[in-house]
């Protein structure tokens, strides 16, 4: 067990990411914030004088910038994904999550027809874009299982993403040429004191190795990465700055590849777990905002953890990508059921309502980004980068 | 100890006007336009010896030079394979590391040829040359140059001597964005304003040879360049102001945050 | 012998890279010789003997931006 103080020792955090030479700053003036809202080459002051701007007076000036650049950047469009937790097995042991292996829930993993069943509901509600999930490894879903899904899901979906364990580069690599095209990983948090809390057993106590799985990714030919870290666990200020360095370091090393950031907030879960650093809405809206000013051209990603009336506010004003409809119980699509999933989804809303409200409100729901048909032209090793 | 060093591969600077040597209507004006810029790496070019013109008077009182490095350029071939042997003629003659990757087939506009240069700067840099190529301004070919060791790029601000300035500012600023390595613009300069606001972009260095050479006074001139490189350079780094914001009407977005 | 030099015929009497050099730069300082494609450097000259019709080039610096 690690010890709690800060040791420098063994504070394994990259000077790339690491955030607190930036941190313990004042608070910033209105002539600092001004600057920063019209900043053109945003860096990570930049980012955290819009962070910590005083929201009474700064949120409305920062939501416009972050609507004008959205729309620049990705004029009204909305793209809609969704989630498919092909299992809940898990030998994780994160204090938050409801599929810890000490949480009490049945545990389920789909097999062949189930998921073919779940991805043709899917596929029903339009989808073109699918997020498949797992927990931690497990014999019952482990990487031969989870690449299976991803064949399966690259037969009938035009992109396919995977949420999963920190793989190995050859791993990867075997999901891209599968068909997946990107990789969501979270740190969670990036404070490696705070990070053992959080993570009591198992490969994810691994702080550096999950740090480090974005870049195998990308080295084994996946296209993208999704990265983010759970708002909540520690202080939001560290882990965002931590966050847009680690974006920062990526996309400039792994120039040929995409880049997107997610934000997801700690939501009550079956084992009752409380955030320990909680983030209000209006910080989170900041947060958001902040991101899309200083990473004008990245997707920024709002799931259904959110409240409808937050997601409806956020949408196309930062945030570009939206999960709609989702179910995050095993089999959910199919069917209905009756424990909690991973979190309590908040926007329960249907496909058609979500996109009812984004035409209302002047904005383009799109299911489909680009076509699969021109992927299977270029092998993986033809679409990686060199870092 | 200069904190605000000009790293090239293993080679550190402290002045950021690189200068030209052509053009000029005599060797001793050239030499003493060098001095008064503060240039510390100076473009050289290669011809035919020719026993009817004198050639040491020119490269002598450079070489000569403290603190003033040549960087030998390959203008006039118009392949790889031409612009690496070139390369390989000038190390014959001055045992510089550096060499500007300079290949344009087009005698009309002279632009730069993207894939003979990219050819050329790995081959050279696979070689251990500190290479700086001369390139359009594309952020994609920057980067590709970056990932294969160039020790810089030297994106065009306008044609080689048209005087239009940085009309390619707005690749500029992505290239300068996406750059690891320094980003030298190079042609197209007329004024030492234009220097200046190539710095204040966040460019890390001028080349300029035409500009100070065509002058009425090339060392005078030379010196305003070096001027104004060194202002651009400090306003870019105390953090210039910001242009103003558009103005946006309609009503609040963050009301359903209160 | 007959050979090219600088792109132009011309005649000779020297037997090696060296020996040309000094018949045609002399004293006036530093060339690169390239014959037939090929960079001889200054401490190859002396060894390097010529044939007849080689091409041989004499390059020097010159101002360039």
């Amino acid at each position: 067990m690690k010890n709690d103080t800060l040791d420098e020792s063994s504070f394994c955090l990259p000077e790339t990411i690491d955030p607190r030479p930036w941190l313990g700053r004042p608070k910033p003036d209105a002539r600092a914030v001004a600057a920063a809202l019209a900043c053109d080459a945003p860096d990570e002051a930049t980012f955290v004088t819009l962070a910590q701007a005083d929201p009474d007076v700064w949120l409305e000036p920062l939501a416009r910038r972050a609507q004008a650049l959205t729309r620049h950047h990705f004029g009204r469009t909305i793209q809609l994904y969704a989630p498919l937790y092909l299992s809940n097995y898990c030998s994780g042991g994160c204090v938050y999550c409801g599929f810890a292996a000490d949480r009490h829930q049945t545990r389920l993993r789909l097999e062949r027809p189930d998921i073919e069943r779940e991805l043709a509901a899917m596929k029903r509600l339009g989808f073109e874009q699918v997020l498949l999930l797992t927990g931690e490894r497990t014999p019952h879903a482990d990487f031969d299982y989870l690449l299976d899904g991803v064949r399966l899901a690259a037969s009938m979906f035009h992109e396919v993403t995977v949420e999963a364990f920190p793989m190995k580069t050859e791993e990867y690599r075997a999901l891209a040429e599968a068909g997946c095209v990107g990789v969501t990983i979270y740190q969670e948090t990036y404070d490696p004191v705070a990070y053992p809390n959080f993570h009591r057993w198992g490969p994810k106590r691994d702080y550096t190795g999950r740090l480090n799985a974005p870049e195998r990714a990308l080295v084994g030919g996946l296209c993208g990465v999704g990265l983010g870290a759970l708002l909540g666990l520690s202080d939001p200020l560290f882990d965002t700055l931590a966050l847009f360095r680690h974006v920062r370091d990526l996309q400039c090393r792994y120039w040929r590849s995409s880049f997107s950031v997610s934000f997801p907030r700690l939501r009550p879960e079956v084992g009752g777990f409380q955030a320990p650093n909680p983030v209000s809405d209006r910080l989170l809206a900041q947060i958001i905002f902040a991101f899309r000013i200083c990473l004008p051209e990245n997707t920024l990603v709002l799931s259904t953890r959110e409240a409808p009336a937050f997601r409806d506010g956020l949408a196309g004003v930062g945030i570009n990508r939206m999960s709609a409809g989702s179910r995050t119980t095993i089999g959910g699509y199919s069917h209905a059921a009756e424990d909690e999933g991973q979190f309590v989804v908040s926007d329960g809303r249907s496909v058609e309502e979500v996109c009812a409200m984004l035409r209302g409100r002047g904005l383009d729901p799109v299911f489909k980004n680009w076509d699969a048909a021109f992927r299977d032209v270029l092998a993986p090793e033809a679409r990686t980068c060199c870092g | 100890m200069n904190d605000d060093a000009l790293i090239f591969g293993d080679q550190s600077f402290s002045s950021r006007l690189l200068l030209g040597t052509g053009k000029f209507s005599d060797a001793e004006v050239m030499a003493r336009a060098v001095a008064a810029s503060g240039a510390q790496l100076v473009t050289v070019a290669l011809r035919r010896f020719d026993r009817d013109r004198p050639h040491d008077t020119l490269l002598a009182p450079l070489m000569a030079m403290r603190g003033v490095t040549l960087m030998p350029n390959t203008s006039g071939a118009r392949t790889a394979e031409e612009a690496i042997q070139a390369a390989r003629i000038a190390r014959e003659l001055c045992g510089s590391r550096f060499v500007k990757v300079e290949i344009h087939p087009n005698p009309r506009h002279l632009m730069p040829d993207p894939i003979e240069t990219f050819n050329a700067s790995r081959a050279l840099a696979a070689d251990g040359w500190i290479v700086m190529p001369y390139i359009p301004a594309d952020p994609v070919l920057a980067k590709r140059l970056e990932e294969v060791g160039c020790a810089s790029v030297m994106p065009l601000g306008s044609a080689i001597g048209s005087g239009q300035g940085l009309a390619t500012s707005e690749m500029l600023k992505i290239i300068v964005r996406e750059s690891r390595i320094p980003v030298v613009v190079d042609a197209g300069l007329r004024a030492p304003s234009q220097a200046a606001a190539a710095l204040e972009l966040g460019c890390s260095a001028v080349l300029v040879n035409t500009a100070v050479a065509a002058a009425d006074d090339p060392p005078a001139m030379a010196a305003a360049f070096a001027q104004a490189v060194a202002a651009g350079r400090q306003a870019w780094r105390a953090g210039l102001m910001a242009a103003a914001d558009e103005a946006q009407a309609s009503s609040p977005l963050t009301a359903f945050l209160k | 012998m007959n050979l090219m030099l600088n792109g132009e015929p011309a005649e000779t009497s020297a037997l090696t890279v060296a020996e040309l050099v000094r018949e045609h730069v002399g004293a006036q300082g530093r060339v690169a010789v390239v014959l037939n494609d090929a960079v001889v450097p200054a401490a190859s000259q002396a060894a390097t003997r010529l044939s007849a019709g080689d091409r041989v080039e004499l390059l020097v610096f010159a101002g360039g931006g």
